[in-house]
């Protein structure tokens, strides 16, 4: 059986470039480890047209719900986890071989931790994964205080002292969230002042009377003995270290593009993000495409991912047919 | 005997109670952010403070880990 396409991921850009591709009756398979993606992980989303106000679980399920309506026209496989891409041929000319038509043959072979798959095309649509701080005893304290989704744990910090590493959107989010909890609040910003973040979030951090920020300063490591007990941090302008107490430490220092299993076959940029044409989502080798938080788009947004994934599944369609 | 420990913020734990609901298994939905003691109980039970911990006759599950609930109660998928 060789598809016409697969899609990896199963996030907003995942599932709306399932829709489209279900509609155009494109024989398509979904590959996800989970479906519904990051908004799953959000709070409330206010900026998702349509809905003033939704809490991310359940925007998540509409999008898991409306792509099921389609279940007929697409084959959709959750639980699996991508491992290997590999062009089945060589090379990738946009022209077809001299003694004739190689339309129908398969171009990839996507391999999972259960299957192997063959098939003309790709969207890659694996969005992001947390990224980590790579210190001594982050593993470690993993649940047992180190935490990587605020939204999910703050409320088990009630009347504890928590560290907040990271002074983005996200690191102040947590530290607003957490001031609804923890008795006291470490932000830890490794930037001698507020770089990245908006405005409103600064001034609303700095006004927190629970939360003490600490600039220009470099988390080394967590300690503790069953749970976390304290911070290790250097101050990046004398060298000093110093240690906190501290009960929990919630890491907030950005994303990665979570794409392990394409990494010798796209373009990257500097960020590792897959390089994508704007006008087609097509990335550097034809016949793959790419969509949402792990191509070169400029804004992580949901609104955008589903929008890549329909220009992404759009372009798929134009591309089989020239074939 | 399913008890589900969560905290309502969190969506892992809305999912999870959401995948028992729709199959009809009922559960006590315990908000480990309203009480220490519970939350101690779930530490206690689980060796560590994610949420959600589900605990099927005595057996711990760290997580939305679906492939295990849907095996401990013998889910047909």
């Amino acid at each position: 059986m060789i598809y016409d396409l697969i899609i990896v991921g199963g996030g907003p850009a995942g599932i709306t470039a399932g829709i489209y591709a279900a509609r155009k009756k494109i024989k398509t398979l979904l590959l996800a480890k989970q479906l519904g993606g990051q908004p799953t992980e959000a709070w409330q989303i206010e900026n998702y047209p349509g809905f003033e106000s939704i809490l991310g679980v359940d925007l998540a399920k509409k999008f898991v719900d409306h792509l099921n309506k389609f279940k007929n026209d697409i084959e959709i496989k959750g639980g699996e986890t991508v491992c290997a891409v590999q062009p089945l041929r060589e090379p990738f000319s946009e022209s077809p071989p001299e003694n004739g038509s190689r339309s129908n043959d398969a171009l990839f072979e996507v391999a999972t931790d259960k299957n192997k798959y063959q098939t003309r095309s790709i969207i890659i649509a694996s969005g992001v994964l947390p990224r980590k701080l790579g210190i001594p005893g982050e593993e470690e304290f993993k649940n047992r205080g180190v935490v990587y989704c605020a939204t999910c744990d703050a409320p088990l910090f009630k009347n504890k002292i928590v560290s907040v590493v990271g002074a983005g959107n996200s690191g102040l989010d947590a530290a607003l969230q957490l001031t609804k909890y923890a008795s006291k609040i470490y932000l830890f910003n490794k930037y001698p002042a507020f770089d990245k973040a908006d405005k409103e979030y600064i001034n609303e951090v700095e006004a927190a009377s629970t939360v003490t920020i600490f600039n220009g300063a470099l988390v080394k490591e967590i300690r503790g003995e069953k749970f976390v007990r304290s911070l290790v941090w250097e101050n990046t302008e004398t060298h000093e270290i110093q240690e906190v107490e501290t009960d929990g430490v919630f890491v907030e220092i950005g994303s990665r593009p979570s794409l392990q299993f394409a990494r010798d076959l796209v373009e990257f940029n500097e960020r590792g993000e897959i390089i994508v044409d704007s006008q087609s989502n097509m990335t550097t080798v034809p016949g793959i495409f790419s969509a949402g938080d792990v191509t070169n788009n400029l804004h992580k947004q949901i609104v955008i991912a589903a929008g890549e994934g329909a220009k992404a599944a759009l372009s798929v369609y134009e591309y089989l047919r020239s074939k | 005997m399913i008890k589900v420990y969560s905290t309502p913020t969190c969506p892992y734990c809305v999912t999870l109670k959401n995948f028992l609901k729709e199959r009809g298994f009922e559960f006590e939905d315990i908000d480990v952010s309203q009480s220490q003691k519970l939350l101690d109980e779930m530490v206690e039970k689980s060796g560590q403070m994610g949420v959600p911990v589900v605990d099927i006759n005595g057996e711990i599950i760290i997580g939305f880990d679906r492939e295990k609930i849907v095996k401990l109660l013998d889910i047909k998928e």
